[in-house]
C-alpha cells in the first residue's frame, strides 16, 4: 500500500529517582531526542529529524514513550538515543535513560507490545511485594488489566455517540 | 472553508477518541497564566497541586481534549492530585495497569470506522454479507445486527414519509391479487383480452382509450411482410367498436342514407350487403353534409334477413377515434335519444356485468376437492379485498350505469353499443383459409343422450332443431371447400360466412406448426363447387349466425370452460396427449367469418393482402387466438396495419383522414410528438428546416394548401381571360367565368369554407385518366386508363366543382430514393423533365439553400433589449427577403414584422408560426404532402401515398407534355434533393 512509512519505538525512561519522572513532558522528551540526534549525527541528524519525528505517547507515571522516526533513518536516529543522559524540563535537569523495548511498524502493534510487556511486569512484581498491603494493591491492579464485559457495553455507547454526531 | 475544516475536525476527533493520550501534568498551560517562568517544582510549590487540580477539573469538561487519559481520572485520582514524594509499588502498579486498560481499549477498536466488515481482513469478505449476517463471523454479528436494526430503522423512517412498503413480489403474483392489480390497471386504458399476450412480445402504446400492441420487440418487419404476401399475418382488431343497429328494414335505410352518398360509392344500401352476403364499407359523413365533414370510414354488416320479416340488425364497425362523433350522429338520424339504462333491459347486460349466477349455470362437472379448493380461496381473497377478483371481459373503464342501448319511440329503431362485445381478429394472406381451417373445426354434433335431456346450454338446443342442422351442415360443407381454395383473394371481396365450430383448443398441436395448403387434387365434385364459391361467393343462408344473437352470445361466453378445468380434463384422458373425447359440450362456438378485400385499386398487386376476419363472442379472445399462433402465422401490431394499408395503396385510419375531426387530433398528437423529438436535440444538431426550405415538416397545412392553389388558378384563368376576350365561349363558360371572377372579392368576404378530400367515384376516375395511369414503377402504361388530354372547359367545370379538394395520390419514384413523411410532391420545371429524358442521369434537381433569417433575429433578440435598435436592423432583412425574389412577395415581406411579435416561440431551425405561401416557398411550385413513405416492398421501389391539391394537380397536367404527364418531384424534408415521381391516382 502506498503510505509514509515509519517506525516506532517503545521507549521506557529510567530514571534514577521516580518522582522526578512525574515532571516529563512530551516537548522536553523530543527537545531532548532532538539534542541527542544533533550532537551526535550533526546537521543531516537533525534535518531527518525535522520532518516525520515525533513524540507520540508519553506516560508520565511509567514512563513509557512512544517515539515515531520516518522508516528510511530510524536506526540512525535510534542510534543516537543511547546518548541522552538527562532531559531538561520545566527548568530542571532530569537525569534519565532511554531504554527501548520495542520497535514496530505501527502504534497498533506498539500498544499490543505494551499491554503484554505491562502486564508481564505485573506479574513478576507481585511475589516479590514486601507488605500485604502492596500485594493487595498490584493484585488488584492486575485483575483491572483487562476490559472484562465492558466491550459491548462500550461499544453501544460509541454507537450512540455517534447517532448523535451525524445528527 | 471553515465548515471543512470543522468536519476535518471532527473526523480526526472520532479517530483519535480511542486512542490514549499522554499522561503528563499540564505545564504549558500554566505556566503563561502564572505569569512568568518561576518552574513550578514537584516539592516545592504549594500552589502546583490546586493548579494541576484546577486543570484536570477543567478539561474533565470537554472530552476530547488532550491531556489526561480519562481512565486515569477515574480512578487513579490518588496520584494524579499532586506530584507524590515517593514511590510506592501500589501507585506503580495501579499506573501500569490503568496504561494498559487504556492501550487495550485503543487496539480493540479500530480506528478508521466502525463498521464491522472492515474488520474483517480482506480475503475474507463476502459481498453476501451485507445481507445475510449469518455470513459474518460469530464473533462480529452482534454488532452488525445491530448496525442493520440501525440503518432499517432509518430506512423505515424514509419510507414512511415517502410511501408503505408494497408487497412482496411472490404475494404479488398471486393469482387473486394479480388480478386485482389487472383489473385495477385496465380502468384508465381497456385491455383486449390478449393483452398479456402481447405485453409479453409488443412495444404497447395506449391509444383511443385502449392499450395495444405497436410492434414486435423482435425484429421481425420483413418476416411480417413476408406473412403478409406469401402465407398469413394475424392482427387483434378487437379495438374497434362494433355498434348494432336494429329495426325496419327502411327506417333503418332512410336514416342511414344521410350519412353517405351514393357518388362516394356503394352505400348502406348496395344489393349485395343488403342481403348479407357481403360485408360493406363505406365512408360516412354528417347528416346531410356530403362532401363536406366527413367522419370516417366504416365497415358494417347486415344480417341475413329471416324469411318475410323486415325487421333487420346491422353491426356498424368503427374506429374507436370517430366512435365519439358517429355515435351521437347516428342516435340524431335515427331519432334514438332515450338512453335505455341497462337494468330495465334484461336482454343487454353491460360490457362488465357477468352474472352472478355463473356458478350455478355452469355444469357440475367438476371434482368437489378441487371446486371446493377453488371456492376457499376466492372466498379468502373476497375477505382480504373487498372488489371482488373477477376478470374483467370486455370493457373495463365503462361504468355500470352508461347507457348503452338507446331507442327510438318514433322509429323504433334501437342502437346498441357493442364495444368490446365481439372479439375480431384479422388474418392477412393468401393462406389464410389454410390457417382457418386447419385452426377450425365445424362444430360436432352432440350424441343423443344430451339432445334428449334439457340443457343450459344453446348447442344442445340447437342440435335439437332440424333445419338448423341442415344448415349447420351446409356451412360444414362450404368451410371444408375453403380448404381447397388456392389464395385467399380468389373469394368474392367481403364474403360472410356464419359457422359454429369446436373449442379450438382442443385440437391444439403440441407444437407450433406451420399451415400449409392441402395440395392434394380434389375431384370433379369438388371443383364444380369450389368454382361456385369462387364466382357467387358462399350462399345467402349460410351467412346466418348465431352470433348476432345476444342471448347465444352471453351463454357461450359465461360457460366457457377455464383453461384449468380443459388441463385437468386432458389429464384423465387415457392416451396422453389424445384428443378429448366426447367433445365437451360447452366447447361450440358461434362465429363468422368475414372476408376482407384485398388490394383493389389499381393494375398490378391486385387483392394483395386479402384476409379473414374472424368475429368471435367476447372471452373466447385467448381459446382462439393461441390455436391460431400455433398454426405458425406472424402476429403483427398497429405498425403493421398501416404498412398493410400503404402496400394497399388505401388511405389508412386515422393517419391518412386529415378532413375527419379524428384525423385532424391524430394530426396535433401527431405534430406535437415530433416537435418533441425534434426539440430534445440541441439546436446545432437538429435539421436546419428554414435553410431547406421546409415550411410545414410536423403538420401538412392542407388548408392552406387549397386556398393557395384556389387563388392561383383564378389568377391564371384571369390572365387567360384577359387574353382571350374575343374567343367565342359557349353560354355556360361566360356564366361559369362570371363566377370565377366575381370569387375573389366574395372569398375574403365569405366564411372560411373547409378544404375536402375528393371521393367522388366519378371525378376520381375522371382524374385519374387525365394522369395518364402507369405500373407502380412507372415504365409501362396501362392500357385502359389511356384517356386524351382533356380539353379547358372540362377542366374548368371540374375546378369548379372541385375547387378546394385535395386528392389520394400514389407516387413511385422512378429512380432511387425513399420518401418518407411530409415530404413535399412539387411541380416539375421544363428542364428537369428534360433530365428525364437522358437516362445517364436521373437523380433530379437540387433545391437552393435557404437563408435563415431568423437567425440574425434570434442573435438580435439575445443582444438588445433595446427595440428600436431590433426595429432598425429588421429593415435590411426584409430587403434580403424580397432579394431572395420568390413570387410570394407580399407574404414573406409581411412575414418577418409578424413572427417577429411572436419570436417568444420561436424554435431554431423551424418556421414561426404564420407560415408565407406553401406553394411558392421553394424553387419549385408545391402541390401537396405525402402522409405515408417507405420503401415499397411489394413494388420493390420507393413509394409513397399522399394527398395533392386537385387544382394544382390538374395545372400541372395541363401544362406538362404527353409523354411526361404525371412526372412530378418529391423531396423529404431533410433533403436538398428532388426526385422525379409518377402521379397515379387510383380507384
Amino acid at each position: 500500500m502506498v503510505r509514509v512509512k515509519s517506525r516506532y519505538l517503545l521507549c521506557e525512561i529510567t530514571v534514577s529517582d521516580r518522582s522526578q519522572l512525574l515532571q516529563l513532558d512530551d516537548r522536553a522528551v523530543a527537545t531532548a531526542v532532538r539534542a541527542a540526534v544533533a550532537r551526535t549525527h550533526g546537521d543531516y541528524g537533525a534535518a531527518q529529524c525535522v520532518i516525520g519525528f515525533s513524540v507520540k505517547y508519553l506516560n508520565a507515571h511509567t514512563g513509557i514513550v512512544f517515539l515515531r522516526f520516518p522508516k528510511r533513518c530510524y536506526r540512525l536516529l535510534w542510534s543516537a538515543l543511547p546518548f541522552i543522559t538527562c532531559i531538561e524540563t520545566r527548568g530542571h535537569k532530569i537525569p534519565c535513560v532511554l531504554n527501548c523495548l520495542h520497535v514496530g511498524g505501527t502504534i497498533r502493534t506498539c500498544q499490543k507490545f505494551l499491554i503484554k510487556y505491562n502486564t508481564q511486569q505485573l506479574h513478576q512484581m507481585l511475589p516479590k511485594c514486601k507488605n500485604d498491603e502492596e500485594k493487595q494493591q498490584v493484585r488488584k491492579a492486575i485483575l483491572t488489566c483487562s476490559l472484562p464485559g465492558s466491550n459491548r457495553k462500550e461499544s453501544e455507547e460509541d454507537f450512540e455517540s455517534e447517532e448523535d454526531e451525524e445528527e | 472553508m471553515k465548515k471543512m475544516s470543522a468536519a476535518k475536525v471532527k473526523i480526526k476527533e472520532r479517530k483519535m477518541r480511542n486512542q490514549p493520550s499522554s499522561v503528563q501534568f499540564p505545564s504549558r498551560e500554566n505556566n503563561p497564566r502564572n505569569g512568568g517562568d518561576t518552574p513550578v517544582t514537584g516539592g516545592s510549590g504549594s500552589n502546583a497541586p490546586s493548579d494541576i487540580q484546577q486543570s484536570t477539573e477543567r478539561q474533565t469538561k470537554p472530552q476530547h481534549r488532550g491531556g489526561w487519559v480519562r481512565g486515569h481520572q477515574k480512578d487513579g485520582g490518588s496520584y494524579a492530585k499532586e506530584i507524590p514524594k515517593y514511590i510506592s509499588g501500589g501507585g506503580f502498579a495501579m499506573a501500569r495497569a490503568a496504561e494498559v486498560r487504556a492501550m487495550l481499549k485503543a487496539v480493540n477498536k479500530t480506528t478508521a470506522s466502525c463498521h464491522v466488515f472492515e474488520a474483517l481482513p480482506k480475503h475474507m469478505r463476502r459481498r453476501a454479507m451485507s445481507h445475510n449476517i449469518k455470513r459474518l463471523p460469530r464473533r462480529l454479528r452482534d454488532t452488525a445486527n445491530r448496525l442493520r436494526e440501525k440503518s432499517l430503522q432509518a430506512g423505515s423512517k424514509k419510507k414512511e414519509q415517502t410511501k408503505a412498503k408494497g408487497k412482496s413480489r411472490k404475494a404479488r403474483r398471486r393469482h387473486g391479487n394479480l388480478l386485482l392489480e389487472f383489473n385495477r390497471r385496465q380502468r384508465k386504458n381497456v385491455w383486449l383480452e390478449t393483452h398479456i399476450w402481447h405485453a409479453k412480445r409488443f412495444h404497447m402504446v395506449k391509444k383511443w382509450g385502449y392499450c395495444l400492441g405497436d410492434r414486435p420487440t423482435c425484429k421481425c418487419y420483413r418476416p411480417c411482410y413476408r406473412a403478409m404476401s406469401t402465407h398469413c399475418l394475424l392482427q387483434d382488431l378487437s379495438y374497434y367498436c362494433c355498434i348494432e343497429l336494429q329495426g325496419e328494414e327502411e327506417k333503418l335505410l332512410a336514416a342511414l342514407s344521410q350519412l353517405t352518398s351514393k357518388q362516394a360509392g356503394p352505400t348502406f344500401a348496395a344489393a349485395l350487403c343488403l342481403s348479407g352476403q357481403r360485408q360493406g364499407s363505406v365512408v360516412v359523413y354528417r347528416a346531410g353534409q356530403y362532401p363536406s365533414q366527413v367522419l370516417g370510414p366504416v365497415t358494417f354488416i347486415w344480417k341475413p334477413c329471416t324469411h318475410g320479416s323486415t325487421h333487420r340488425q346491422l353491426w356498424i364497425w368503427a374506429h374507436p377515434s370517430i366512435k365519439q362523433d358517429l355515435l351521437p350522429e347516428l342516435q340524431s338520424v335515427c331519432q334514438c335519444c332515450e338512453a335505455v339504462v341497462p337494468p330495465v333491459v334484461p336482454v343487454v347486460t353491460p360490457a362488465e356485468v357477468t352474472p352472478t349466477t355463473e356458478p350455478e349455470l355452469k355444469p357440475e362437472k367438476a371434482p368437489k376437492p378441487a371446486q371446493s379448493h377453488r371456492t376457499k380461496r376466492k372466498r379468502s381473497c373476497k375477505d382480504a379485498c373487498e372488489p371482488p377478483a373477477k376478470k374483467i371481459l370486455g370493457d373495463g373503464t365503462r361504468s355500470h350505469s352508461t347507457p348503452v342501448t338507446w331507442r327510438s319511440s318514433s322509429t323504433g329503431i334501437v342502437i346498441n353499443d357493442l364495444t368490446m362485445e365481439i372479439v375480431r381478429y384479422r388474418l392477412i394472406g393468401p393462406q389464410s383459409h389454410t390457417v382457418l381451417a386447419e385452426t377450425l373445426e365445424a362444430a360436432t354434433d352432440c350424441n343423443a343422450l344430451d339432445k334428449s335431456q334439457p340443457s343450459p346450454l344453446w348447442w344442445p338446443e340447437h342440435c335439437k332443431d332440424e333445419s338448423k342442422m341442415n344448415l349447420h351442415k351446409q356451412q360444414a360443407d362450404i368451410f371444408n371447400i375453403l380448404k381447397d381454395i388456392y389464395s385467399t383473394g380468389e373469394l368474392p371481396a367481403g364474403t360472410v360466412l356464419g359457422l359454429a365450430v369446436d373449442d379450438p383448443r382442443l385440437t391444439l398441436p403440441s407444437k407450433k406448426v406451420k399451415a400449409l395448403p392441402c395440395v392434394k387434387q380434389t375431384e370433379e365434385v369438388d371443383e364444380e363447387k369450389r368454382r361456385e364459391l369462387m364466382l357467387r361467393g358462399v350462399p345467402k343462408n349460410c351467412c346466418q349466425s348465431f352470433l348476432w344473437e345476444q342471448s347465444v352470445r352471453d351463454n357461450v361466453t359465461d360457460n366457457k370452460i377455464s383453461e384449468q378445468e380443459l388441463n385437468r380434463m386432458r389429464s384423465e384422458v387415457l392416451v396422453p396427449g389424445s384428443r378429448l373425447s366426447p367433445t365437451p359440450l360447452q366447447g361450440r362456438v358461434p362465429v363468422l367469418l368475414v372476408h376482407q378485400p384485398g388490394k383493389q385499386v389499381g393494375h398490378e398487386m391486385s387483392s394483395w393482402g386479402a384476409g379473414w376476419d374472424l368475429l368471435l363472442p367476447k372471452g373466447w379472445g385467448m381459446a382462439f387466438w393461441v390455436p391460431l399462433v400455433y398454426r405458425g402465422v406472424r402476429v403483427g401490431g398497429l405498425n403493421m396495419s398501416l404498412k398493410h394499408s400503404q402496400n394497399k395503396g388505401t388511405p389508412h385510419f386515422p393517419h391518412d383522414y386529415p378532413d375527419c375531426p379524428a384525423g385532424v387530433r391524430f394530426q396535433e398528437e401527431q405534430e406535437t410528438e415530433l416537435l418533441d423529438n425534434f426539440k430534445r436535440r440541441p439546436p446545432a444538431k437538429r435539421t436546419n428546416y428554414v435553410k431547406h426550405g421546409c415550411l410545414a415538416p410536423f403538420c401538412c397545412p392542407w388548408q392552406q394548401l387549397a386556398e393557395e392553389w384556389e387563388l392561383i388558378t383564378m389568377e391564371e384563368r384571369e390572365e387567360r381571360k384577359s387574353e382571350s376576350q374575343t374567343e367565342t365561349t359557349t353560354h355556360t363558360d361566360t356564366v361559369m367565368e362570371q363566377e370565377m371572377t366575381s370569387q375573389p372579392n366574395i372569398g375574403e368576404t365569405k366564411p372560411q369554407s373547409f378544404f375536402t378530400v375528393l371521393r367522388n367515384r366519378k371525378s376520381l376516375k375522371l382524374l385519374s385518366g387525365w394522369c395518364r395511369p402507369t405500373t407502380s414503377k412507372g415504365q409501362r402504361f396501362c392500357r385502359i386508363g389511356q384517356v386524351p388530354l382533356p380539353d379547358s372547359s372540362a377542366v374548368r367545370l371540374f375546378l369548379t366543382e372541385h375547387r378546394m379538394s385535395v386528392v389520394w395520390v400514389r407516387l413511385s419514384l422512378l429512380s432511387k430514393g425513399k420518401p418518407e413523411l411530409h415530404a413535399m410532391v412539387c411541380v416539375p420545371l421544363t428542364e428537369d423533365l428534360k433530365l428525364l429524358s437522358n437516362k445517364s442521369d436521373c437523380s433530379g434537381p437540387q433545391e437552393p439553400l435557404h437563408k435563415n433569417h431568423f437567425k440574425t433575429r434570434a442573435k438580435h433578440k439575445k443582444k438588445g433589449s433595446n427595440k428600436t435598435a431590433a426595429a432598425s436592423s429588421l429593415s435590411p432583412e426584409k430587403t434580403e427577403a424580397e432579394g431572395s425574389a420568390e413570387p410570394n412577395l407580399p407574404v414573406a415581406a409581411k412575414d418577418p414584422k409578424s413572427s417577429s411579435e411572436s419570436s417568444t416561440g420561436l424554435i431554431f431551425g423551424l418556421w414561426p408560426d404564420p407560415l408565407p405561401s406553401v406553394t411558392s416557398h421553394c424553387s419549385r411550385v408545391t402541390l401537396g404532402w405525402v402522409t405515408q413513405g417507405d420503401f415499397s416492398l411489394s413494388a420493390g421501389c420507393g413509394e409513397a401515398l399522399g394527398f395533392v391539391s386537385v387544382a394544382g394537380l390538374l395545372s400541372t397536367i395541363l401544362s406538362q407534355p404527353t409523354e411526361y404527364r404525371g412526372i412530378v418531384l418529391l423531396r423529404n424534408p431533410t433533403s436538398l434533393h428532388y426526385r422525379l415521381a409518377k402521379i397515379n391516382i387510383e380507384v
